[in-house]
């Protein structure tokens, strides 16, 4: 399979700290990709550098064209969904016009409109709510209208910064549901920074393990999943 | 009675005025989080190009409009090259630095145009019209109509556009709109611009009572800054309500208070920005500042 996102050797950092100590990573065309590790491994920001919302140096490529001094505006127009930590909701809109914002630099109308019934198929309570304003949201629904958003924007590649913080089991579950329906039917590709290791692996075909800034382990999901001294050493459960 | 209602149609033309600055104000402050205080110097210097323009020869109706161009212009300029480059310094800072440019352009004002009050030609006749007993001066009736257009203008720009809606949403949210391939920037710029000919339209309106100098804005921005803080520094319908409350109501204290006549209006405007800070320091209008520590 064709890598779409490539990372190779990407240092990063704010300022003097520097968090990424040369990650490399590759996100195949619809595929499911997952990025664990403890707080402070560098998950968030391996997702920043990708959409430029912090210097690096390295080699990132989407879909063959490097992102190096690209703007956050041009990498996003190339097909990248970044639904970012505490999923980026403009509380003083309401949830149509936060949906407006995902499609707003489409031209092809046809399209925007055929994804918005894709969007409220898949998520009907943001149907039921478009007049309402976002921060009258749950945390689930606001998970669903940031995740809504990002596919508005038609991506290939959809990145996905803890979509499971702070949501109850149940909702979890379903939320999970809908982005493994937006890959297997829509083909986005996906790549899932998580904390709770269990259900990303379960969703990923391929798994990093991200140590203090340097990819500590990676391989197919499943053997991550099965492997005893691996999930207690770096997973956690 | 009918005195009264007269004040209050005269205190809602001079509210109309008040509203458009007060807009430019919150417009700019939901972009940076930031009160310009260069917003009634900007406004002046933008009366006198009208001036400059209407000595011209230029009809006032076409001056006008031209005016609020070159104001959109040049508020984008000014951000362009004076604010961006500090874009991420303290608040304090940029604060300082929109007073130094109030200072600046006035000065520039001065040099270029001296400080000899010139009048200032309005479309509108000063003759009253009488309705239902009360007299209303066109003039008057003219600021009303001509503020209502603009703010109307900007409500259906912020409101029903596209470019509003990133407008707002880059105002409050600027990293996630830059996710959603918003040009934040850019938008900051266009805010500028905006605020800087919505601001204009109040100085051009205003003109043509206080007599055109550099200093003219002065009063006009103390009232403003009483109509933000009034209606909520954030909203943009707080600004307008706002601008027309402070307008009826120094009007209302200049006729019914004998201590206060013509002279203590200025301290009314500015008690109503202290009541305001002391009492409700939201507004009217404005939601309660919820903060992350």
């Amino acid at each position: 399979m064709a890598a779409l996102l490539e990372l190779e050797g990407v240092r990063a950092g704010y300022g003097p700290t520097s968090v990424l100590h040369g990650v490399s990573l590759s996100v195949p065309e619809a595929g499911v990709v997952s990025l664990l590790g403890a707080n402070g491994a560098g998950k968030t920001t391996t997702l920043r550098a990708i959409t430029g919302g912090v210097r690096w140096s390295g080699d990132i490529r989407f879909d063959g064209r490097s992102l190096h001094r690209m703007s956050t505006e041009a990498i996003v127009r190339h097909g990248v969904a970044h639904v970012p930590e505490g999923r980026g909701i403009c509380t003083e809109l309401t949830v149509d016009e936060n949906l407006k914002l995902g499609a707003h630099r489409r031209h092809d109308k046809d399209g925007v409109k055929k994804d918005y019934a894709r969007v409220f198929e898949l998520f009907p309570v943001l149907k039921e709510r478009r007049r309402l304003s976002a921060s009258t949201l749950s945390g689930g629904e606001q998970q669903m209208l940031a995740i809504a958003r990002g596919l508005l924007m038609k991506p290939r590649l959809m990145l996905l910064d803890e979509p499971s913080l702070g949501l109850a089991p149940l909702v979890v579950r379903s939320i999970f549901e809908v982005i493994k329906t937006i890959n297997k039917d829509d083909g986005v590709a996906v790549l899932l920074v998580e904390q709770n290791a269990r259900i990303a692996l379960e969703l990923s075909t391929t798994a990093y393990v991200l140590e203090v800034g340097r990819v500590a382990l990676e391989g197919p999901s499943a053997q991550l999943q099965g492997a005893d001294s691996v999930r207690r050493s770096y997973l956690g459960y | 009675m009918q005195e009264f209602s007269q004040q209050v149609v005269g205190g809602i033309a001079t509210g109309g005025i008040f509203a458009s600055l007060a807009l430019a104000l919150v417009l700019i402050y939901n972009a940076m989080g930031l009160v310009n205080f260069a917003q009634g110097e900007m406004a002046m210097l933008a009366t006198f190009v009208a001036y400059s323009l209407i000595s011209r020869g230029i009809s006032y109706w076409i001056a006008f409009p031209l005016t609020l161009v070159l104001a959109f212009v040049g508020g984008l300029a000014i951000q362009r090259i004076v604010i961006r480059p500090v874009e991420r310094a303290p608040i304090l800072t940029l604060v300082i630095i929109t007073l130094g440019l109030a200072t600046l352009l006035n000065g520039l004002a001065g040099f270029i145009f001296g400080y000899v009050p010139r009048s200032f030609p309005s479309p509108f006749s000063a003759q009253s019209l009488g309705l239902a007993g009360v007299f209303v001066s066109y003039r008057d009736l003219g600021v009303i109509a001509i503020s209502s257009v603009v703010l109307l203008a900007v409500y259906v720009l912020l409101q029903r556009t596209t470019l509003g809606l990133t407008l707002r949403a880059a105002a409050h949210h600027p990293e996630a709109s830059r996710l959603l391939g918003v040009h934040v920037s850019w938008m900051l710029a266009l805010g500028w611009g905006l605020a800087s000919a919505v601001g204009a339209v109040s100085g051009i309106i205003v003109a043509p009572t206080l007599l055109l100098e550099p200093n003219m804005m002065q009063s006009i921005i103390i009232y403003a800054f009483a109509a933000a803080v009034l209606g909520g520094i954030e909203s943009p319908l707080g600004a307008v309500i706002g601008g027309l409350l402070v307008g009826v109501t120094i009007n209302l204290a200049g006729a019914y208070l004998p201590f206060v006549g013509g002279d203590l209006q200025l301290a009314v405007g500015l008690a109503i920005i202290v009541a305001v800070l002391l009492i409700k320091p939201n507004g009217l209008f404005g939601r309660a500042a919820v903060r992350r520590v």
